[in-house]
This record gives C-alpha cells, structure tokens and sequence, in this order.
C-alpha cells in the first residue's frame, strides 16, 4: 500500500512542486502517474524512492514511513522497490546476466541463488537466449527488458518505471507495457511514470494526473486528457 | 536468506579503480611516499639527536669553586658534604694550585703568570661532581650551593642544551612539515579516488537504487586508499632503508665518527609501522573525503 498524506514539496527557490497531494495505491494496483512537463512526476518519483523527504505531510509505503525514515534504513525500504528508468541505466561491460546478477549481489544474495534465480527472470522477460549478450548487442526494447529483470531482481513489492518507453520504438513500447501489466499480474503494485498519452489512453487503467503539484484527476479506466 | 559479500569483489573492484586511473594513482602513491621519506628521515633525525644528546649528557659535570679564603678545614667539609647528596656518583677534588698549573699549561707565554704563583694565586679550590640522574641537576646544584663555604656552581650542559634546542626546532619544523605534506597526500588522494568513483557514477547510482547499503559502496574506494597507503609506505621504507644505509656508512666510517648513529634495525620496525599506519590513514582519509555527496542517501 502506498499512502499519501497531503504531501507538499518545497524546494529552496520557492518552486512548489507538490501542494498538498493525497493519493493511495493498494497493493497489487497498476497504475499511469501523468502530467505534462513541471507538472510535480519527477518530485513524486523522488519522494517515493526517498531521494528527497517531503516538506510536510505523510508518505507511508509498505511498512516504511518515510516522512520519519532514518538515512540508514533508506537502503533496505530501496529493496522493496524496483526502479526502472527511461535511459535503462545498464553496465555496457556486463553482460545481461550480470547486469542482473549485479543487482543481487549489492545486497549480499549467495552466489548459488543468484546463478539459480537470474536464469528465471531473464526467461520472464523472455530474454533467456541472450543471457551472455552486451547491452549493445540488443535493441532498445530489449535493453529495457533487461533493466525490467534487474528491477525484479530483488523481488520488489513495486515496481516504480520512469517513462519506460521514452527510449524505445512504438511497437516495443506495447512489449514492455504487456510486460510491465505481466509483471502487475504477478502481484506487484506497477507504478508507470509517463507523458505517453496514446500508451495511457490504449491501456485503460488507473490514471493519476498531476497539474502544477496537485492532483486533478484520478480514475481508473481513464485517459490521458 | 544469510547475506554473503566476498572480500575479494572489494579488492576486485578496488584493484579495477586504481588500474582505470592509473596515472592518478601513480602520483597519489609517488607524493605520498615522497611525503613518508621526508617525514621518515626527520623522525631518524630527532632519534639520533636524542641518542647523542643521552650520551652527551653523560658526559656531564657539575662544578664547585670554594670561596676564595677557604680553609682546609672547610674544603674537607665541603668534600664531605658533597659525597654525601644523594645523586652524587663521584667527587674529584682540585686544589687551587693544580687549577693554577692546568691553567698555566694551556697558555703559550707562561712567564705572564710569574706574579700569580703561591699565595697570589687567584683561583679557588673546585670540586667536580659526577652525578647519576640528569633530571636532578638542577636540584643537585640548589644543594650544592647551599653548603658552607662554595663560593659558585657551574653546571656544564650548554652544549647538551644547545643540542636539546636545535632537536626541538627539527622537531617543530618535523611536525610542520608532517601536517602541510599530509595535507597534500589527502589532497592527491581525493583527486584520484574522485576519479574512480566519477569513473562509477551510473553504478553507484544503480546500487543505491538496488538497496546497496553505504558502507557496500564505499568499501573498494576505501580499500583503494589504504592500498594507496601501503604500497607508498613499502616503498617508501625500503628508499629511506637505502638512504640510512648510506648516511650510517658515511657517518660511522668518516671523521664523524665520534657522532653515534642507530642502526636502521633498531629503528627499521617503528618506521615500517608508521609509514605504513600513516599511509592508510591517510589513503582512509581520502577515500572517504572523496565519497562525501555519494554517502548521501
């Protein structure tokens, strides 16, 4: 479950980048976080990865209060997330697999789980044949698998995507959103940071918008407007 | 499920971080040593000073001239009562007369002192007093002036104190010297850890978005400066090894000989130690230093 609770966001300049935001995603929930550029995503993403606490009000995710969350315990509330960006943000001198690999072995996973479960989520995102290419033998969408099976490789309870298929072609945007409803399919609450409004309005689910820091618009089955 | 972190993924990647700046830490590892031989030939520098100056105070007397009209009663007093201050370890005893002819014996025109002879002679009896502690001199030398009929106490230790004062100032600009070259070994060291975790940004960045903890990070930049640190100090220890070598031939077989010099086994494992302790410190220092905004969470 992820709570927010009037949550406002001011930085030094006086830019106010969330005024007030209540919004609550049940666990197992997909959902589309739009709005155009300025509109308070990135602030939203920040706050929720914890790079940033907000000015005031509650963010409560899983367990974690991060309102109140010491700096030490970041680390571990991270491991509950799987963060897929739009530029993929691969090791061009590792291969697939220990681009995944890499993922678990930061949080001290044995290396006999790592060889055992790192197959597995390369085959989920059907990416088990290439298990030994380099990022820059595959396209973008597979790029973006890639980094989709690193995301789950510490199985995440949310999956957070900022702009998923910013990089990539039309038709592997379809592939990584299948993938990414796939995923949502499997229990994790999907999180897809986006300006893609043709994606948006094709997938008809929950559709939180944001406009200047506040929340306008919040359905499911919505477009982007 | 029990987390496991091999200890040689850090020094894998530390290993990696030095190759990929390699130029960086080629000159973190010259500075630094440069700064550990300077710092190690000033710290021989002061031991052998001390070592001297423990045997120059040694060789320290303490004199006592008894009044001008004192009896010879008086002077067998006075021969006494030195004998019996507890830091006496021994008393010779000149007469005025001996004095006089010592005198006389270093001077080229000894007629000049025909006038002076017998009961002329100017000089008085003196005692020279051998003592056990040198701490207590100066105690020593209140006692000894307050016996009966001593007229004056010299204590011989200028040259000592001469030597004590230039090993203080060696020492002052020893401690200065450590701190200003210190100060740039961490500066070099911050440069080239800088560069290697510039080097990792995105990995870094992905690692934190993973849930690697703070200490996972910094470990192989950590353990990049502390090889810094040893490596500097290993050879920095078998330069100034070299060098000593050198001094100690030239010292122990010239016309110096008469200054004693330790051998570098004595001192050799204090000076492995210290480069070594210093050069990881300040490779730590460094790493750390470098890290600061990447610990930020």
């Amino acid at each position: 479950m992820i709570d927010l609770k009037n949550v406002k966001k001011f930085y030094p300049n006086g830019t106010v980048a969330l005024d007030g935001v209540d919004m609550h995603i049940d666990d197992g929930e997909f959902v589309f976080l739009v709005g155009h550029s300025g509109a308070g995503k990135t602030t939203m993403m920040k706050l929720l990865l914890r790079e940033e606490r907000p000015s005031s009000g509650q963010i409560i995710v899983g367990n974690y209060d991060l309102s109140n969350m010491p700096n030490r315990k970041v680390p571990f509330y991270r491991r509950q997330l799987g963060v897929v960006f739009q530029d993929f943000r691969l090791f061009p001198e590792k291969t697939v697999y220990e681009n995944v690999a890499f993922a678990m072995h930061v949080i001290g996973t044995p290396g006999k789980v790592i060889r055992r479960k790192v197959p597995a989520l390369l085959n989920t995102v059907n990416l088990g044949e290439k298990t030994g290419c380099f990022p820059r033998e595959l396209s973008g969408g597979e790029q973006q698998r890639v980094a989709i099976a690193r995301a789950l490789a510490n199985n995440p309870r949310y999956i957070i995507a900022d702009e998923p298929t910013g990089n990539i072609d039309p038709k592997m945007s379809i592939e990584i959103m299948n993938l990414l409803l796939k995923i949502n399919k499997l229990g994790k609450t999907v999180i897809v940071v986006t300006h893609e409004k043709g994606l948006v309005d094709y997938y008809q689910q929950r559709v939180i918008k944001l406009k200047d820091g506040k929340i306008v618009d919040d359905r499911v089955g919505g477009m982007f407007k | 499920m029990k987390k496991s972190y091999s200890p040689l993924y850090f020094l894998g990647q530390a290993f990696k971080g030095l190759w990929r700046n390699g130029v960086m830490s080629f000159a973190s590892i010259a500075v630094l040593m440069s700064c550990l031989v300077v710092m190690g030939a000033f710290a021989l520098l002061v031991v052998n000073i001390e070592v001297n100056l423990d045997q120059l105070r040694l060789l320290n007397q303490v004199v006592v001239f008894a009044d001008y009209d004192a009896t010879p009663e008086q002077i067998d007093a006075i021969d006494r009562q030195i004998w019996h201050l507890e830091n006496v370890k021994g008393v010779v005893h000149n007469t005025k007369d001996q004095a006089l002819v010592e005198m006389i014996e270093n001077e080229e025109d000894k007629v000049l002192y025909d006038d002076v002879l017998g009961e002329n002679n100017p000089l008085s009896d003196e005692f020279i007093v051998e003592y056990n502690d040198v701490n207590g001199v100066s105690e020593l030398e209140l006692q000894l002036k307050q016996i009966d009929g001593v007229r004056k106490v010299s204590v011989r230790q200028d040259l000592a104190t001469q030597l004590e004062s230039v090993k203080n100032g060696v020492l002052m600009v020893f401690i200065w010297f450590l701190v200003i070259l210190m100060i740039i070994s961490v500066f070099i060291i911050v440069n080239t850890i800088k560069l290697s975790v510039f080097a990792r940004r995105h990995e870094i960045t992905v690692m934190r978005y993973v849930g690697a903890t703070g200490w996972f990070i910094t470990l192989p930049f950590v353990i990049e400066g502390i090889i810094i640190g040893i490596v500097a100090g290993g050879i920095g220890y078998l330069i100034e090894w070299y060098a000593y070598h050198y001094v100690e031939k030239m010292v122990t077989s010239g016309a110096l000989s008469m200054i004693s010099i330790l051998s570098y086994i004595d001192v050799g494992g204090i000076i492995l130690a210290g480069f070594l302790g210093v050069g990881i410190i300040t490779g730590i220092i460094g790493s750390v230093v470098s890290l600061g905004k990447y610990l930020k969470v």
